[in-house]
């Protein structure tokens, strides 16, 4: 048993303008005097988690000494523009568009995406139909892996639903991560053309959970907010004053045509009760204390531990840098 | 189809076929994740020709060698 009591409030922040000044402080040093850069670059999509880095960057290197990068594609929801400008507008930071469509159709993205989707469901349509793949919420209460489905949402508003087999599931993924590897690239052209650093974007579920693109979202030189609950990232965006708009927004994945939540796609819980249960394993708070705590059956707090474990064990891969010591 | 089984498991996670024991826990013991369980549902379908439905698709049927063993061979019984 822990000492500390579990509560639904323990993981809020006891003082937000000091975690804030504490990851300005050491971005400020880890960027201008361990990487020797003079400012930052930061993708931004209109979304809270790149929306606070930014702010953070601003206040660690100045408004001049950041750039932000929009990345649209074809299947980019149109709300993110508008707020990555608001957003922009607000820190007083200069902002460059950067529509990846078409190094994405060089690399054939879509097309081998779209392939492996018509072998599963031939009646796709690419031109009119929509598609996202997920994992059903069924998982969650069971201590099998999860398996993916693929779901495509016809022009009629129909949708039909398959499991995804192994080289479909491959291949739709493989194809998809060209989006932030393609994004990652374009990061980096602005960096390097202005001898700054690459201030990534991912929470702490992203990079604990896996929830990145190896070398895609997961290639940057530092990542601000990498330790931060979701819950958390929010108390900041109020605190640096992120337009409400962008506070308000659903976090979606903004990855395939069909829109889809992050919840949906791969959480499978609300952020809320996924950082209070992160923070209850990570934190050695028994099943039954966790329970306690947020009116929760214990043992679906049991299988859902087993699943943080499974899922940080089987996405170490992602968060290794290559192994050079032969 | 035991061995079958414990070999396909074997070659797939190089892992050495006498360390995976009947009732080794698959996923519990981390031989066995997404990519794997989803590799085992090609080999039931193309080399036993035994199709995983959706509803089949937990721990009891998957669980361990003995589990699947158990799950083709109801599968087979229902077919007969």
């Amino acid at each position: 048993m822990s000492e500390q009591k579990f509560t639904k409030e323990i993981i809020r922040l006891s003082d937000t303008q000091n975690t804030i000044d504490s990851i300005v402080a050491k971005l400020k040093e880890d960027v201008i005097k361990v990487l020797r850069r003079r400012g930052g670059v930061v993708g931004i999509s209109g979304g809270i988690d790149s929306s606070v880095t930014l702010a953070l960057a601003v206040k660690a290197f100045g408004a001049k000494n950041v750039l932000g990068v929009m990345l649209p594609e074809k299947d980019s929801s149109d709300d993110s523009k508008a707020l990555a400008l608001k957003l922009a507008d607000k820190f007083g930071v200069r902002v460059v568009e950067e529509n990846i469509s078409g190094a994405l159709e060089g690399f054939g993205c879509y097309q081998r995406r779209d392939e492996a989707v018509k072998r599963v469901i031939p009646e796709y349509n690419p031109q009119t139909d929509k598609m996202k793949i997920g994992i059903p919420v069924e998982f969650l209460n069971s201590n099998m892996p999860p398996v993916f489905y693929v779901t495509v949402i016809f022009a009629d508003g129909t949708e039909k639903s398959e499991r995804l087999p192994m080289n479909e599931y491959l291949q739709i993924v493989a194809a998809s991560n060209f989006k932030q590897r393609s994004r990652m690239s374009m990061l980096y052209y602005h960096a390097e053309a202005l001898h700054y650093a690459v201030i990534g974007t991912p929470n702490k579920h992203e990079v604990q959970q896996g929830f990145f693109v190896k070398y895609g979202d997961g290639g940057a030189d530092v990542m601000p907010i990498g330790n931060l609950f979701k819950t958390q990232v929010y108390e900041l965006a109020r605190e640096l004053g992120v337009p409400q708009e962008i506070i308000d927004r659903t976090p979606t994945t903004d990855t395939y045509t069909a829109e889809q939540t992050q919840e949906e796609f791969f959480y499978q819980m609300p952020f809320e009760t996924m950082d209070l249960l992160w923070y209850g394993w990570e934190n050695g708070f028994s099943p039954e204390e966790v329970a306690m705590g947020i009116e929760k059956d214990e043992q679906e707090i049991s299988r859902i531990f087993k699943n943080f474990e499974r899922k940080k064990k089987t996405t170490d891969y992602l968060r290794m840098p290559p192994i050079h010591n032969y | 189809m035991k061995d079958q089984i414990k070999t396909f498991i074997s070659e797939i996670t190089f892992i050495e076929k006498d360390t995976i024991a009947d009732d080794t826990l698959l996923f519990e013991e981390g031989i066995f994740d997404s990519m794997g369980l989803l590799s085992l549902i090609t080999f039931l379908d193309e080399e036993l020709g035994v199709k995983t439905e959706d509803s089949d698709l937990n721990e009891e049927n998957f669980q361990s060698i003995n589990s699947i063993v158990a799950f083709l061979e109801r599968k087979k019984s229902l077919v007969n």
